[in-house]
C-alpha cells in the first residue's frame, strides 16, 4: 500500500471511530442531561399553568386562560376587579429593588476599602464572608427574627436603656409610629417592610461584595489620583471617577442581586404583615399551602419568571444604551 | 511663589525607609529631574510632593507658604502619570476640562480652555474622540493638557515617557522641555533614563536607596560625579579598586598618577569615562599595553574592549573623531589622562582627609 493509499483509508474510516469514542459521546450525553433537569421542570410548571382547578379537589390538565385572567383582574372578573395579586408582584419588586439597591450601596464602599487591604487582609475578609454565604436562609431569618423580636431583641432594648423614653421626649417616637415602626408603647420593627427589607438586604450583601469585588480590584487607583491632583475630593472623585468606571459591574450587581431577591420566601413570611406578602409565598401557599391550587400557583411562578426576564432584558438594553451614549 | 522647598522629608512604610532625610530646593520656572533606579524613592518623593504620600517626617513649603499637611486636591499640582491615568469614560475635550469642570467653571468657558490646551498640544482635531481611540504619544499630550489646565504653580511628571516606544519618547523630551520653557512653570519630572533626565532637565537630582546623592546641572552630574554611584549610574565609566600612594593610586602592580584627596593608603575606587581615555600616540602619564577583546561599532560611536594590566576596560571614539582603526587581537597603548580619573572613596572603608 502507497503512502497516498494509508492516508486515503485512514481518512475514509475515521468519521466512524469517531462516533463512537466516548469522548464524543460525553459531552452530548452531559448536555442531554443537563437539558433535561434544567428544561424539563419549566416545561411542566407552564404545562400546570394551563391547567384547571377542580373545587375540593385536585386540579386536571387542561389549556385554559382562566389562571392569567385571574391573575390580572381577579377571580371576580368580569363582575368585579381586583388587584390583589398584582399587587403581590409589586411588593415583590419593591422588596426585590430597595434591598438590592441597599446591599449594593453598602457594599460599594466596603468592599472599596477591602481592595485597599493587604492580599493576607483582603483572604481573610473574604473568606469570611463567603462562609457567611453557607448559612441558610432560614438561619438568617431565624437570626433577625430573635434580634428584631418585641420582647427579646431591639425593642426590648431599646425599652430597658431609656431608648424609647429618649425618642419620646425629643418627639421622634411619633414619626416612627408614621413609618409603622412603633406601636403606642414601644418601638416596634415585627411586621415592617423595613425588617423585610433589611433582612433580604442583609441576605444577598456577601453576593454584592463577591460580585463587586473583582471590578473594583481591577480599578485603576491613579485615576482617582489623578482627580484628585485636579482639585477634586473624596465624594468628587468618588462620583465623577469610581462610579462611572464601575457602572456596568455595579448595575449587573443590582440586576442579578434583583432577580435573585424576587423568589425570597422565609424573610417576607417572617417580617412582612400578610397585606404585603409577595408573589413568592403567595405561589408557596397555592401549590403547597392551603390553597391547593398548582395551576394558579404555576400561573404565578411563570408570570414572576416572565417578569424577571423582562427585567434582565429591559436592563440589557439600558445598559446597551447607556454605552452608545 | 519662589520655588518648592523640601527640608528634612523622610517616608517610611512599615519597617522599609523610602524616603531619607531628603532636602532640595526646586527652583522656579525651572525642570529638575529626579533620577535614580527603580526603588530609589524617587516616585513616593514626587507622591509626597503632590500629596499622595503624607511625609513620616519633614516639611514641604511653597515659598513661604507651609504645604504638608494640605490634602492633594487642595495643592492642586498639576499631576501626569506613569499610565497617564485619563478617564476612559470622557472624551479627550472632557478629560482635559475636567478639572475646571469640577472647580465650577462654565461649560463653555472649560471647553474654550480645553480647546486651547489642546491647541498647545497639538491634538485641536482630537477633542471629541475617546480615550481608547488614541495613540501613546496622543494620549501623553492628553495627560499632559489636562494636567496644565488648572493652571498648576507646581507641574509633576512620574515616568511620562515610559509607556512610548523610544523614538517618540525621544521627540516627547524635546517637545516637553520646550512646552515647559514656553510656560515657565516649575516642572519635577521622575525618570529612571539619565538620557531623558540629561536631555530636558535643568537640574538633576540623582537618587539611590531613599537618599540624595547628587544634585547639579546635566553638565556637573556626568563631568564631576560626587561618588562611585553617580558616575556608574550616569553615563558609562570604566571602574578600578586601589590604594592611594604618594602622586597617585596603586592598582595591583600598577602605579597611577593621579591627584586623591585622601590619605595614603586609603582604599579608593577610580573611574574613567569610556570617552576620556585614549588609544593615541601623544605622549602622557599612566600609558599601558592593551589587548583588543571585542569592537563594537555603534553608529554614532565605536567601542574598543580591551584587557589590561587594570583589568577590562571600555573605550570610546565617535564617529570623525580619529584615533586608530583596531581589531579584535591587536595590540596597542591605552592612556588614561591624570585630569579624566574621578577618585572616590571605597565605600566599605574609606578615610577622607582632612
Amino acid at each position: 500500500m502507497t503512502a497516498v493509499e494509508r492516508i486515503a483509508a485512514d481518512t475514509a474510516d475515521r468519521p466512524a471511530r469517531e462516533r463512537l469514542t466516548p469522548r464524543r459521546i460525553l459531552p452530548w450525553l452531559l448536555s442531554a442531561v443537563i437539558g433535561v433537569l434544567c428544561v424539563v421542570p419549566f416545561l411542566l410548571v407552564i404545562a400546570i399553568s394551563f391547567g384547571r382547578k377542580i373545587e375540593g379537589a385536585a386540579w386536571v390538565w387542561d389549556f385554559t386562560l382562566e389562571n392569567y385572567e385571574r391573575f390580572f383582574v381577579g377571580a371576580l372578573w368580569p363582575d368585579e376587579v381586583t388587584f390583589l395579586y398584582l399587587q403581590q408582584l409589586g411588593f415583590s419588586f419593591w422588596y426585590a429593588v430597595v434591598a438590592s439597591l441597599l446591599a449594593v450601596m453598602t457594599a460599594l464602599p466596603f468592599t472599596l476599602l477591602l481592595t485597599g487591604l493587604s492580599r493576607r487582609a483582603q483572604a481573610a475578609w473574604l473568606a469570611f464572608i463567603l462562609s457567611s454565604l453557607s448559612l441558610s436562609e432560614v438561619f438568617i431569618v431565624m437570626g433577625w427574627d430573635i434580634l428584631l423580636s418585641n420582647n427579646s431583641g431591639l425593642p426590648a432594648l431599646f425599652k430597658s436603656t431609656g431608648l424609647t423614653q429618649w425618642l419620646k421626649d425629643v418627639g421622634w417616637f411619633q414619626t416612627l409610629r408614621d413609618w409603622g415602626l412603633a406601636s403606642p408603647r414601644n418601638v416596634k420593627f415585627k411586621t415592617s417592610q423595613f425588617a423585610t427589607i433589611l433582612t433580604m438586604s442583609y441576605l444577598v450583601w456577601p453576593y454584592a461584595v463577591i460580585l463587586l469585588f473583582p471590578a473594583l480590584s481591577r480599578l485603576d487607583r491613579s485615576q482617582s489620583e489623578a482627580a484628585r491632583t485636579m482639585g477634586a475630593g473624596g465624594w468628587t472623585v468618588a462620583r465623577t471617577v469610581i462610579l462611572p468606571a464601575i457602572r456596568l459591574p455595579l448595575f449587573g450587581s443590582t440586576l442579578l442581586l434583583f432577580v435573585f431577591l424576587l423568589g425570597t420566601y422565609v424573610a417576607v413570611t417572617v417580617f412582612a404583615a400578610p397585606a404585603q406578602h409577595t408573589t413568592a409565598v403567595a405561589i408557596y401557599t397555592n401549590i403547597r399551602g392551603a390553597n391547593l391550587n398548582a395551576p394558579f400557583g404555576a400561573t404565578q411562578a411563570v408570570i414572576l419568571l416572565i417578569s424577571a426576564g423582562v427585567c434582565l432584558g429591559l436592563g440589557h438594553r439600558l445598559n446597551r444604551w447607556a454605552e452608545a451614549r | 511663589m519662589s520655588g518648592l522647598v523640601l527640608k528634612g522629608i523622610s517616608k517610611s512604610f512599615g519597617g522599609t525607609r523610602a524616603v531619607e532625610q531628603v532636602n532640595l530646593i526646586f527652583a522656579e520656572g525651572q525642570l529638575t529631574a529626579l533620577l535614580g533606579p527603580s526603588g530609589c524613592g524617587k516616585t513616593t518623593l514626587l507622591r509626597m510632593i503632590a500629596g499622595l504620600e503624607a511625609p513620616s517626617s519633614g516639611a514641604l513649603l511653597l515659598g513661604a507658604r507651609n504645604i504638608t499637611d494640605l490634602p492633594a486636591h487642595r495643592r492642586k499640582f498639576g499631576m501626569v502619570f506613569q499610565n497617564f491615568a485619563l478617564f476612559p469614560h470622557l472624551s479627550v475635550r472632557e478629560n482635559v476640562a475636567y478639572s475646571l469642570s469640577i472647580s465650577g467653571v462654565g461649560r463653555s468657558e472649560a471647553a474654550e480652555r480645553a480647546n486651547r490646551l489642546l491647541d498647545l498640544v497639538q491634538l485641536s482635531a482630537f477633542g471629541d474622540r475617546r480615550i481608547g481611540a488614541l495613540s501613546g504619544g496622543q494620549r501623553q499630550r492628553v495627560a499632559i493638557a489636562r494636567a496644565l489646565a488648572q493652571e498648576p504653580e507646581v507641574f509633576l511628571l512620574d515616568e511620562p515617557m515610559s509607556a512610548l516606544d523610544a523614538k517618540l519618547r525621544e521627540e516627547m523630551q524635546v517637545e516637553l522641555r520646550l512646552l515647559q520653557q514656553r510656560l515657565g512653570i516649575t516642572t519635577v519630572v521622575v525618570t529612571h533614563d539619565q538620557r531623558e533626565a540629561m536631555t530636558m532637565a535643568d537640574s538633576i537630582v540623582v537618587m539611590s536607596n531613599g537618599r540624595v546623592e547628587q544634585v547639579g546641572s546635566p553638565q556637573d552630574i556626568y563631568h564631576r560625579p560626587e561618588n562611585a554611584f553617580v558616575a556608574d549610574f550616569i553615563g558609562k565609566a570604566n571602574f578600578f579598586d586601589g590604594v592611594t600612594e604618594a602622586g597617585g593610586i596603586r592598582i595591583g602592580a600598577t602605579h597611577l598618577s593621579a591627584k586623591p584627596n585622601f590619605v595614603n593608603g586609603s582604599p579608593v575606587r577610580v573611574a574613567i569615562r569610556p570617552e576620556r581615555a585614549c588609544l593615541d600616540d601623544d605622549p602622557g602619564e599612566n600609558r599601558m599595553p592593551a589587548k583588543v577583546t571585542f569592537v563594537r561599532d555603534l553608529g554614532p560611536v565605536r567601542e574598543y574592549h580591551l584587557e589590561t594590566a587594570l583589568g577590562p576596560m571600555v573605550v570610546e571614539y565617535a564617529l570623525g573623531e580619529g584615533g586608530k582603526t583596531l581589531v579584535i587581537g591587536d595590540q596597542t597603548e591605552v592612556r588614561l589622562p591624570p585630569e579624566a580619573l574621578h577618585v572616590f572613596p571605597d565605600p566599605q572603608a574609606a578615610v577622607a582627609a582632612e
